[in-house]
């Protein structure tokens, strides 16, 4: 069996899904691609067993046919070869052997039937949006996933469907995002959580543009479809945590600021905070926002002072500094609304204007301070 | 070896200090046999008294024993705030006086005055220094300055108490020779009777034993060993570091393997540790639980944690490691919970797991340990009427 093929062409689609690929594979096929020749087109899969990509593209072949390719060695040879169609051919052996214009290359395949089947879309029920609608969505809420498995249902980020918007909702537990995007239709309500690695490959992968994508889900899965270019992932199969009640509805006092000066002012004090809790106190009374930190340990110490708009009684309070900058950053206006009621209760913090269509809260839990 | 030959170090400790802190608080106890320790039937001596060594006496001697041996010395339950309070008091006027040292216990401080020589002179520096130390502490404290930490410890050891020595450099070997070898640091019994057994009973004899030969009889420890015995010794003098974790244990007065009576221990001590690392503004990121079963044998368990201080949170996790942990019902004759991977800061509340409630009840209980002292006030859970625990919190009874 034979296929010709460019060699850039082919290196750009591969790139495009070989992040599914884990360094240290359990079974050794998931180091491979695989290869599918169906009516000249070359279908490329790559798994990890929870996450399935696929691409599609042209060739030139006379034959069906399908093979197992490592990954590594096929990038790193293409990232060396210069622009050129390259000819594949196989053997009832699974040897691969690669043609150029410099020399010939031998790697060996595997055979295609040992590679893990890819989960069929039955019984799904479907919606679109835009690619840069969904990627926009992961930038604001990726963030924001917690990375501790013992609590795996917050290690996703949580896709609720409705008939007149989509709600993304994201928390470690200490900080929580929800954007909620009300020009997308879904014709159920629905909720899952999707893990964090293909929402990741996704944002790589799509084009940040208004392409048409669909998103299909079942009970057990998560299907994206751009074109010919295809991720299945599987769902957390565990309880979101009622995130509505830890919203607050109605902390009373307003901190409007300067998003590029605070997080300026956090970047610079966070320098001397200790750096496991990165803890910064902030002092807010009238309208002056003073911010400290400090690390016993080393005798380090920052302060710094900005003006604001407040209103509401002298506070102080404590939030780790990495969360509050991560957050400004997810934040896309000039200014923004910190909202604030103790100590000890949630801050949320919103942009002050939003797009049409949009609406992005992030909420974020204090540091203790010990009275 | 260019390193060693410009050292000059100075080893200090305190002669029996937990006997001259209690001489200063009580003169009267002066010149008598004195044993320091627990109380109870089952206590051990921590110090005692030069003249109570006379009949025999040792630290780490059961109370009985030594009771028996010298009844008419007197017994001073040991006070540790009080001690750890002179030890910083000493501490603070070594940090003042020197430019590098290392505290190695509570009574012992290795001082690093390698170049100091060229300006004061470091036998003179570190008589100044001890001179000092008696004047503010009016503890008495002997010192040896040697090159290096192993020959100035042996060498403190010899001229207690109150006294002070010079091992030039290049006579380490001459000043070792004679001793027991019983005297190098690290040589216990073990190790001291299996020399011992092969006729080898000064270090003179020691340090000629073929390297090799020690390396078969006892390993890696064999080769420093021969070190040791040559007067050799490179580690360097370590600054004083910030304590790394904070724990607690205790001792039954009878074994036990009421469960019941465990978890409420477990409980008491984990409070109890707690708000001492809230006090401290700390968190912890580790928690350990040991026990110890009535034939001695220990055995213990960690888990790495968010990093907190949240009594709730490392409750439950201590009892999920016992439980994990005690699994033989056996005796058990001791139980300890320790927190390590300490650092500072304060507890970063969770939106699901803290409630509002429990964060206020926390801070007003803190602030009531902090004003009344802590033992006014605890879980009822830890709170019980036991004569098996020495320091049990008692029930408020009308």
């Amino acid at each position: 069996m034979k296929f010709i093929v460019s060699s850039s062409s082919l290196l750009k689609h591969l790139q495009q899904i070989s992040g599914v690929i884990n360094a240290n594979t359990v079974l050794p096929i998931l180091e491979d691609f695989l290869f599918d020749i169906t009516d000249k087109k070359l279908n490329i899969v790559a798994t990890d067993l929870e996450t399935v990509m696929r691409v599609q593209m042209d060739v030139e072949s006379q034959e069906n046919s399908r093979v197992c390719i490592p990954a590594k060695i096929l990038i790193d040879s293409l990232k060396n070869i210069p622009d050129q169609p390259l000819t594949f051919s196989i053997d009832k052996n699974f040897a691969v052997e690669i043609t150029s214009d410099n020399g010939k290359y031998k790697v060996m395949g595997e055979n295609p039937d040992n590679f893990p089947k890819e989960p069929v879309a039955d019984d799904t029920n479907s919606f679109t949006m835009t690619s840069r609608a969904l990627i926009t969505a992961i930038n604001k809420t990726l963030f924001a996933v917690s990375s501790d498995d013992l609590r795996p249902a917050m290690t996703g980020v949580y896709f609720e469907l409705n008939k007149d918007a989509i709600q993304f909702v994201a928390t470690d537990a200490h900080r929580l995002v929800r954007y909620r995007r009300t020009d997308v239709h879904c014709p159920n309500q629905d909720s899952f959580i999707v893990p964090k690695k293909p929402l990741n490959l996704l944002r790589n992968a799509l084009p940040d543009n208004d392409d048409e994508i669909t998103i299909s889900y079942n009970s057990n899965h998560l299907f994206v479809m751009h074109g010919t270019t295809q991720l299945t992932c599987r769902l957390i199969d565990a309880r979101f945590p009622d995130y509505k009640v830890v919203i607050p509805q109605d902390n009373p006092y307003k901190l409007v600021v300067n998003k590029n000066d605070f997080q300026g002012a956090l970047r610079r004090i966070n320098v001397f905070s200790n750096k496991s809790t990165n803890q910064v106190a902030l002092n807010i009374s009238g309208s002056e926002l003073k911010l400290a930190a400090q690390d016993v340990d080393f005798s380090f110490e920052g302060h710094e002072r900005m003006n604001c708009n407040y209103n509401g009684e002298d506070l102080q309070i404590a939030f780790n500094a990495k969360f509050l900058i991560e957050m400004l950053s997810a934040a896309d206006d000039d200014e923004v609304r910190v909202e604030l009621s103790t100590p000890t209760k949630a801050g949320i913090l919103k942009p002050t204007e939003q797009e049409e269509g949009e609406d992005l809260l992030m909420l974020v839990m204090p540091l203790m301070l010990n009275s | 070896m260019v390193l060693s030959s410009a050292r000059h170090i100075t080893h200090m400790d305190l002669d029996t200090f937990f006997v001259s802190v209690e001489c200063l608080r009580n003169p009267k106890l002066k010149g008598k046999p004195v044993l320091i320790g627990g109380m109870s039937d089952r206590g051990v001596v921590a110090s005692c008294s030069y003249e109570a060594r006379k009949f025999g006496i040792h630290s780490g001697m059961a109370m009985k024993i030594a009771k028996r041996l010298c009844s008419h010395a007197h017994v001073v339950k040991s006070d540790y705030e009080a001690y750890s309070k002179y030890s910083r008091l000493v501490t603070d006027v070594i940090k003042d006086s020197v430019p590098l040292y290392e505290k190695a216990s509570i009574d012992e401080f290795y001082i690093d005055l390698t170049g100091m020589d060229k300006f004061f002179g470091c036998l003179k520096y570190s008589d100044e220094l001890k001179k000092k130390i008696v004047k503010e502490s009016g503890l008495s404290i002997s010192y040896a300055l040697a090159s290096n930490k192993l020959v100035s410890k042996v060498a403190t050891n010899e001229v207690k108490p109150n006294g002070q020595l010079e091992i030039p450099f290049g006579n380490e070997k001459t000043f070792l020779s004679p001793l027991s070898i019983m005297k190098i640091p690290g040589i216990g019994k073990e190790t001291g009777y299996r020399l011992l057994k092969m006729g080898v009973e000064t270090v003179k004899t020691l340090s000629e034993i073929p390297v090799n030969m020690l390396y078969n009889l006892l390993g890696k420890w064999g080769i420093e060993l021969h070190r040791k015995a040559n007067g050799i010794d490179e580690t360097p003098v370590i600054p004083y570091r910030e304590q790394k974790s904070i724990g607690t244990e205790e001792t039954f007065t009878t074994d036990t393997i009421d469960v019941k009576l465990l978890h409420q221990e477990l409980v008491r001590m984990t409070e109890k540790i707690a708000f001492e690392l809230r006090s401290q503004e700390k968190l912890t990121g580790c928690v350990v639980v040991k026990i110890r079963y009535s034939d001695f044998q220990t055995e213990q368990k960690q888990m790495t944690i968010d990093y907190t201080a949240f009594d709730d949170i490392l409750i439950q996790k201590v009892k999920e490691l016992f439980t994990g942990l005690y699994t033989k019902r056996q005796l058990i004759r001791l139980i300890g919970v320790r927190f390590t991977d300490l650092i500072s800061g304060t507890h970063q509340i969770d939106m699901f797991n803290d409630s509002q409630e429990a964060i206020k009840l926390h801070q007003a209980m803190d602030s009531i340990k902090k004003q009344f002292g802590q033992q006014y006030l605890m879980r009822a859970s830890a709170c019980m009427d036991n004569k098996n625990i020495t320091h049990a919190p008692k029930p408020y009874k009308t």
